[in-house]
């Protein structure tokens, strides 16, 4: 470990890490074979293969019920799969129980033992691995101040805020430097202010420690705030892994384009392909270009996707613009202060949201119900096919 | 075939599983098994063997008016003391639930002390009170009320009264806790819906409390039905109830067959008017 | 409206006096024996002629009274540690564990609430003439166990009922073993639980009239048993000083579990 980033670098920098695995080992600290959770038909989590790589934070995004959490929870070992191996510095620990996996995890509920003071709670990992005492001490005021709670170690949980109970938890987790620390939606039960406060005081320790993060939540933004890459599930499965940025620009299917940010859907379908492009007929008969990443056939039905950020508003007689254009009428307004949103209902009934951010220039808002052309790139859309 | 062998397999490891799980709550199951049921068991038997096999103790039991007084008795009182405790814990249980829960609080220790200080002593304490020089009759003939004590114990009388001052927690509790589920709002919404006091009472707070009337109202008669300390100190000779019978039977006259056939009686009674309740109600939640 | 103190209107004073002669009624007795306790007439007259503590003295000096109260108190300590020591397993069993017939176990351990005492008594009372064991401590824990088990049962078992397991995970997942998790994390949350069981399973082995009666020989009573016996005879006033002392039992138990329940909030 290095050791020359100060005197927080690691937190056990004077002590000899033996059980450490050394830098030089395969780069995936955690690698989960073709997972599956099945409770009678239901498939909780299905056919599920991921890698973590060290030093990463990973963030399981989904909805309830996509089975990230039953993932998470197979992982810590408080569920045993029906199908599939979760290997750890490649070897399979689907057979060991929780407490051997020398694995962290924050719970939502802060899950502090209302019985012990906060340093009691903080060295419990270490009690139960029959360090001495003033070892413990040492460790326990060390991560402490890590957190910035250096002073609150004789208080009771029931003494601190959510917030404050949140990162002892974290301390907890922390203290016996797991190789892998899972968080479980450890922010839902904070209010927004607090979230974002303690998200940065994650990413911080996450840089500091190098630890190694799995991070699920259902909340998209905190997701991209967070995590080098964000594993997003649906229905048991995983719809796509990457960046951040990747997801956004470069969603795989609908499902990942829908959930992560705000989207236009418009369904048309195939006319003709040429040149790695698709021309596509929409539903109201105007027709558009997308590139054509997907091999798909003509007559193909598709949903249509582009960002309402990447679309702007023209008067119907205005030619300039983008190469795809639909037309309709204005039926919803809304002010942001540093954008507006409007909603157009396209002669086909569906409806198109356009973001239109106010810049140094664009400072015309329009008003409602009036005829208005919505235009946008080709290379911003993405097609999905739908099934016949 | 094979899928067979599997399905037994997977119920015979489920089963183990199941075995396994209880297993903590052997030491208990077995102590109850051993130190309640087996001697129950065998109490009923002899119901059936003594002096001779058959049904000739429930035969008499259910023939010669002397038992069947006894029986007569006993549901006369049970019936009695619900009614009574009904009538008292009505309005406690009301006023519980409208008055600031510090004065609730006070008055709940006061039922909870009741409920948890010794039968016998609770028994005790009004045999002293209501025999002939006993406190009351003294302050009923220093009011001039009466000249002469009033006879109020070893009879009915002190057994009514008696019994409901021992049953009157167990019918306050359910009351009160049904009560204090409901929304003032409904009878707001009532009221501003034109309905008057009365009718508020009888077409929407009685009929939301019923739950814990029943309840109560159960648990007294049932309890009362098998009581045996309260009615054989404080009743007379004639106001024998059941419990007392099983008892007396048993203890003075070595009647082990009559005895708990009369024993087994009470407790078809007990557990059918509790099945039925269940049925009809719901589980009863001891509080 | 009639769930509501200021507008309940003139109806509310009915409440009040019904309740106040109520609480009267109930605090009577046990306001009343204490009193009576120390009144110097033989019989119990009233109002009593002068104050004593004779009755008291004979209490605590006559072998068969001082006896029995040295037997309850051993009774009740043996049912004590013994309704803890099965109804902790078991309470873990009936809230945690996930098997066929769970109701049918739960009323299973509730029964003895349900049956009237004096079955059970009778019932008792024969096996224990059977097997030679009337009137030993023995007899006494068994019979006091039965009724106090249910109560420790319950009482453990709601209070593991609102512990959250996530607790138990988070210790295992931070290394403890099973062991570890129950004796650091779950036991200290539901000590409340179980000291409240244990608090019920004393009073109510203490009090236990019936069963001790048929428990009961000359050689060998509980103080109630003493106290019924001697009721039987006469209305000596040493009864009222021994029922003082279970009325101050009730008293000094109640307290320390209302004052465990304020520092649990």
């Amino acid at each position: 470990m290095n050791s020359s980033t100060g005197s927080g670098g690691t937190l056990d920098a004077g002590v000899p890490q033996g059980s450490q695995p050394a830098r030089s080992m395969a780069a995936n600290l955690l690698s989960i074979r073709n997972l599956s959770k099945h409770y009678g038909d239901f498939r909780a989590v299905d056919n599920v293969s991921l890698d973590v790589r060290r030093g990463e934070l990973m963030t399981f995004l989904g909805p309830s019920g996509s089975g990230k959490t039953t993932t998470l929870n197979m992982v810590a070992g408080f569920d045993t799969p029906t199908a599939g191996e979760i290997l750890i510095d490649n070897q399979d620990i689907s057979r060991v129980i929780p407490s051997r996996r020398n694995i962290g995890m924050v719970f939502q509920r802060y899950t502090l033992f209302p019985h012990m003071t906060v340093a009691e709670n903080v060295g419990f990992p270490l009690m139960v691995r029959r360090v001495a005492k003033p070892q413990i001490a040492e460790r326990v005021t060390r991560v402490l101040k890590l957190i910035r709670l250096e002073s609150f170690g004789d208080r009771r949980p029931s003494q601190l805020s959510g917030g404050q109970q949140q990162r002892v938890a974290l301390a907890r987790a922390l203290i016996y430097e797991p190789r892998l620390l899972l968080m479980d939606e450890p922010l839902g039960a904070l209010d927004k202010r607090l979230r974002e406060e303690i998200q940065l005081e994650i990413r911080r320790i996450h840089h500091q420690l190098d630890v190694t993060i799995i991070y699920v939540t259902h909340d998209q933004e905190e997701a991209l705030r967070l995590s080098d890459r964000i594993a997003v599930f649906d229905n048991g499965r995983i719809a796509q892994i990457g960046a951040a940025r990747e997801l956004y620009d470069q969603p795989a299917n609908a499902f990942v384009g829908a959930f992560l940010g705000n989207s236009n859907f418009l369904t048309g379908k195939i006319a003709t392909a040429n040149g790695g492009r698709y021309q596509v007929t929409l539903k109201d008969g105007s027709s558009i270009e997308a590139p054509a990443r997907l091999a798909l056939a003509p007559e193909q039905p598709v949903s249509v996707m582009f960002r309402p950020e990447k679309a702007i508003l023209q008067s119907v007689s205005e030619t300039s613009g983008f190469t795809n254009r639909v037309v309709g009428r204005i039926t919803e307004n809304v002010f942001l202060g540093d954008s507006a949103t409007y909603e157009v209902r396209t002669a086909s009934g569906e409806l198109v949201t356009v973001k239109q951010p106010f810049g140094p220039s664009e400072t015309k808002t329009r008003t409602m119900d009036e005829e208005i052309a919505v235009s946008w790139p080709h290379d911003c859309v993405h097609i999905f096919p739908i099934d016949r | 075939m094979v899928a067979a062998t599997e399905a037994r397999d997977t119920a015979t490891t489920e089963l183990a599983r199941q075995g396994r799980t209880l297993l903590p709550a052997l030491p208990a199951l077995v102590f109850l098994f051993l130190a309640f049921v087996l001697p129950v068991w065998v109490l009923f038997l002899r119901s059936f063997t003594e002096p001779a096999t058959g049904l000739g103790n429930y035969q008499s039991l259910v023939t010669d008016s002397v038992y069947l007084d006894v029986l007569v008795n006993t549901f006369f009182v049970a019936t009695a003391v619900t009614i009574s405790t009904l009538l008292l814990a009505f309005p406690i249980a009301w006023f519980l639930v409208i008055v600031p829960s510090r004065v609730a609080r006070m008055v709940f220790a006061v039922i909870l002390l009741s409920m948890w200080t010794n039968l016998l002593v609770r028994t005790y304490a009004w045999l002293v009170l209501l025999q002939d020089t006993g406190a009351i009759n003294q302050f009923l003939m220093y009011l001039g009320l009466t000249s002469a004590p009033v006879p109020l114990v070893n009879n009915m009388v002190g057994v009514i009264i008696g019994m409901t001052y021992i049953m009157l927690p167990f019918i306050v509790l359910p009351i009160h806790a049904t009560m204090s589920t409901l929304d003032p709002a409904l009878m707001q919404a009532a009221s501003i819906a034109g309905a008057k006091a009365r009718t508020i009472f009888f077409r929407i707070l009685l009929p939301l409390t019923l739950p814990g009337i029943s309840a109560g109202c159960i648990m007294v008669f049932v309890m009362s039905l098998g009581y045996y300390i309260t009615p054989a100190l404080l009743g007379g000779v004639r106001d024998m109830m059941i419990a007392q019978l099983v008892a007396e039977l048993i203890q003075k006259f070595l009647n082990w067959g009559l005895g708990s056939a009369a024993a087994f009686i009470l407790l078809f009674i007990t557990l059918a008017i509790y099945f039925a309740y269940v049925r009809l109600v719901g589980l009863v939640r001891p509080t | 409206m009639l769930l509501t103190l200021q507008r309940m209107g003139p109806g509310r004073y009915v409440l009040y006096a019904i309740t106040a002669i109520a609480v009267f009624y109930l605090l009577l007795p046990i306001v009343f024996i204490p009193i009576l306790s120390f009144n110097a007439s033989r019989w119990l007259e009233f109002p009593p002629p002068g104050w004593t503590l004779r009755w008291y003295e004979q209490l605590f000096t006559e072998e068969q009274w001082i006896g029995s109260i040295w037997n309850s108190v051993k009774v009740a300590f043996l049912v004590t540690a013994s309704a803890i020591v099965l109804a902790l397993p078991a309470a873990f069993v009936l809230v945690r564990g996930k098997f066929l017939g769970k109701t049918a176990l739960n009323a299973f351990f509730a029964s003895p609430m349900i049956v009237p005492v004096v079955i059970i008594a009778v019932a008792l009372y024969g096996f224990a003439l059977q097997w030679g064991m009337a009137g030993t401590l023995f007899a006494f824990v068994i019979s006091h166990l039965i009724l106090a088990l249910p109560f420790a049962i319950i009482s453990i078992g709601s209070s593991l009922q609102t512990f959250d397991i996530a607790y138990e995970k988070s210790a295992m997942i931070c290394g403890a073993s099973r062991v570890q998790a129950l004796l650091h994390v779950t036991l200290p949350s539901i000590r409340p639980g179980i000291i409240a069981g244990a608090l019920f399973a004393f009073l109510i082995s203490w009090d236990e009239v019936v069963l001790a009666i048929f428990m009961a020989t000359p050689s060998l009573q509980t103080l109630p048993v003493k106290i019924w016996v001697t009721l039987r005879t006469d209305l000596s006033p040493v009864i009222a000083a021994a029922s003082s002392l279970l009325i101050g039992m009730s008293v000094l138990l109640l307290g320390i579990s209302a004052l465990i329940k304020r520092t649990r909030k």
